[in-house]
């Protein structure tokens, strides 16, 4: 619909146009946003069609495989997309995704230098963030009051710990626990360190409690785990609910995650997808984000507006000696079938 | 051959599977509807009693559009597979025996046979084949298709069972087509319309696969609205909606089977 020379004048006109009227442009019209559920908060959608005059209309997906199987048997008419950070390398290996050049919007400059040059969009000129956690785990500090900022917790636990450990019921979050721990690098097909790897987990299958996901929470907070892999929104809520909770930043390091907003190809309105992009990176925005969905924004200068729970809570800002998150792309195929045989063979 | 009629629960052990299969249906289902009260966040875990996840519910405004969209494809998708079905099954029951009867009987019952997400895929692919855009319209459309044989089924079973002597009588007595149908048929044939009608509402209120397939921007309904929350963890929020609807399908499948047994019984008495 829209010729590439039309959308690259549209594109830079708008910029303009922001940067002079700082904000207050009208693109009276519609915005269709595919995202997960219960993942942007009403007061933003709102806030939103009453700044630019804009029809938002929400739908919701269950998986990033729905988004690109949805994608790619040819549903168009959705402008806005929130795919997680892998999804968005194969979106735009597809050519499903706009080349929209967030990195050219006015706000873009509140953007943390850090979550700029990432694996799935270096320079980010197709996605900007949306909300990142991380997936480590949680230890009862009236159980053990020891070092828990190791993987030593997990695998070769201390006797107060030893039977009350819960792992998340999750192939790549567990095998990739236990590679760190071995020193090895993700998404390995060497046949002697996944010996070692399979070893290690089937030694310390005894010091654990069970593998629980849906109830990675609870089995905490109950008391029954004293130790568990936990999400780092899952374990603030934790931890507000039981405070002897803590969450631990391994050195050998952890998992992270990240969703973004991306253009989808032949987004029908593609000007107020630009708008919206630019409109989530106000830091007021993203904080209101952020103290919906209980997850850091990777936006700078949202302070002021963010709920002090969250401001302060350990989950959502790691200390300044913790390793970065690490973010790990998809495995090829012959590795996810070794890590499928460790896994059934642990889960037995 | 027996001098007296089979009867299936003079049968050992018949009590005991009939009670087993009642558990496992029906258990699951109890089990949503209990924690759907639940005070605390967890789905295994009881911790009192509250009505909050059912307020939560409600005024979520995901929910509510869901909820709009899933009533107004209903509606249109029963009212317009109830319409067709009636004129089908009259034709088909009521018409001079065709060589075609057969064929169209199998075509009407098509979306019974095959498999749902054949019907979804096709679909999909037909709609995106002739530049169809994607939204509330086409689930609708889709709906309309795999309703008609519900709405149908009802509809020519009652019909069935009503002799054709009443409209003769009438055309006896100088009522024309229109009137006979109008003020004879449709009256006697109305239990079995009503019937179809719930049936093909509650089947089109609970698809899940074809409409996944073929909604658009602004189409999600409840089935979506419900597997989408899913990926949040399972919260009570999902029982509570659940068990609404629930709630709403049993209401109708009993109105459904009561109209019609109501019918069958009065079925023939008066014009």
């Amino acid at each position: 619909m829209h010729a590439g020379f039309h959308r690259g004048v549209a594109a830079l006109g708008l910029v303009g146009l922001l940067a002079i009227a700082g904000g207050r442009a009208e693109a009276a019209g519609e915005l269709n946003i595919y995202n997960w559920f219960d993942y942007l908060p009403q007061e933003l959608i709102d806030k939103f069609s009453k700044e630019y005059d804009v029809e938002v209309t929400l739908d919701t997906y269950d998986s990033n495989e729905t988004l690109l199987a949805r994608l790619k048997a040819g549903v168009t008419g959705y402008d806005i997309a929130v795919p997680g950070d892998y999804m968005v390398k194969i979106l735009i290996e597809e050519g499903l995704l706009e080349r929209s050049e967030p990195n050219r919007l006015p706000n873009f400059g509140n953007v943390d230098p850090a979550w700029i040059d990432v694996y799935w969009d270096p320079g980010r000129n197709y996605s900007i963030p949306y909300q990142w956690g991380t997936t480590s785990f949680m230890v009862d500090r009236e159980v053990y009051e020891g070092d828990i900022d190791t993987l030593a917790i997990l695998f070769d636990p201390p006797a107060a710990l030893s039977g009350r450990i819960n792992m998340l019921k999750d192939v790549n979050d567990v095998l990739n626990a236990g590679l760190r721990y071995l020193g090895f690098p993700r998404c390995n097909d060497d046949p002697e360190q996944l010996k070692a790897l399979n070893d290690l987990l089937l030694g310390a299958k005894k010091h654990w409690l069970g593998f629980n996901s849906d109830g990675a929470k609870e089995v905490l907070v109950s008391g029954d785990a004293a130790a568990g892999m936990i999400w780092n929104g899952y374990g603030l809520r934790a931890r507000l609910e039981k405070p002897s909770l803590e969450y631990a930043y391994p050195r050998e390091g952890f998992t992270g995650w990240m969703d973004n907003i991306v253009v989808l190809k032949d987004a029908p309105n593609y000007d107020n997808a630009l708008l919206f992009m630019n409109f989530m990176m106000e830091p007021e925005n993203a904080a209101a984000l952020s103290n919906f969905a209980r997850y850091a924004s990777g936006i700078e200068g949202v302070e002021p507006w963010l709920d002090p729970i969250l401001a302060e809570a350990p989950e959502l800002n790691p200390p300044a000696d913790a390793p970065a998150p690490e973010f790990v792309p998809p495995c090829p195929p012959e590795v996810v079938r070794f890590y499928d045989r460790i896994w059934t063979n642990l889960l037995k | 051959m027996r001098g007296r009629p089979l009867r299936l629960y003079h049968y050992p052990g018949f009590g005991l599977v009939t009670l087993l299969c009642m558990v496992i249906l029906y258990a699951p289902m109890l089990v949503v509807a209990i924690y759907s009260f639940n005070a605390i966040r967890s789905i295994t875990v009881w911790g009192g009693f509250s009505l909050a996840w059912y307020l939560k519910a409600v005024g979520n405004p995901v929910i509510q559009a869901a909820a709009l969209n899933s009533l107004t494809v209903a509606l249109a998708a029963a009212s317009t597979a109830t319409v067709m079905a009636t004129a089908a099954a009259i034709a088909l029951v009521r018409g001079r025996a065709l060589r075609e009867r057969n064929l169209a009987f199998a075509l009407i019952n098509l979306p019974l046979m095959v498999p749902e997400i054949i019907t979804a895929v096709a679909t999909l692919v037909f709609f995106l084949a002739i530049g169809f855009r994607l939204g509330l319209g086409t689930v609708i459309l889709a709906h309309i298709v795999f309703c008609i044989p519900f709405a149908y089924l009802p509809i020519s079973a009652r019909l069935e069972g009503i002799e054709p002597w009443y409209e003769e009588a009438a055309r006896d007595l100088y009522a024309t087509g229109w009137q006979a149908f109008r003020h004879v048929l449709l009256p006697l044939l109305f239990p079995g319309i009503l019937a179809g009608f719930m049936l093909a509402f509650i089947i089109s209120l609970d698809d899940f696969i074809i409409t996944s397939f073929v909604a658009g921007p602004g189409a999600t309904t409840l089935p979506l609205a419900i597997y989408g929350m899913v990926r949040t963890g399972f919260t009570p929020e999902i029982n509570a909606v659940s068990t609404m609807m629930l709630g709403v399908s049993i209401l109708f499948v009993t109105a459904s089977w009561v109209i019609g047994r109501r019918g069958r019984e009065g079925g023939g008495a008066k014009p």
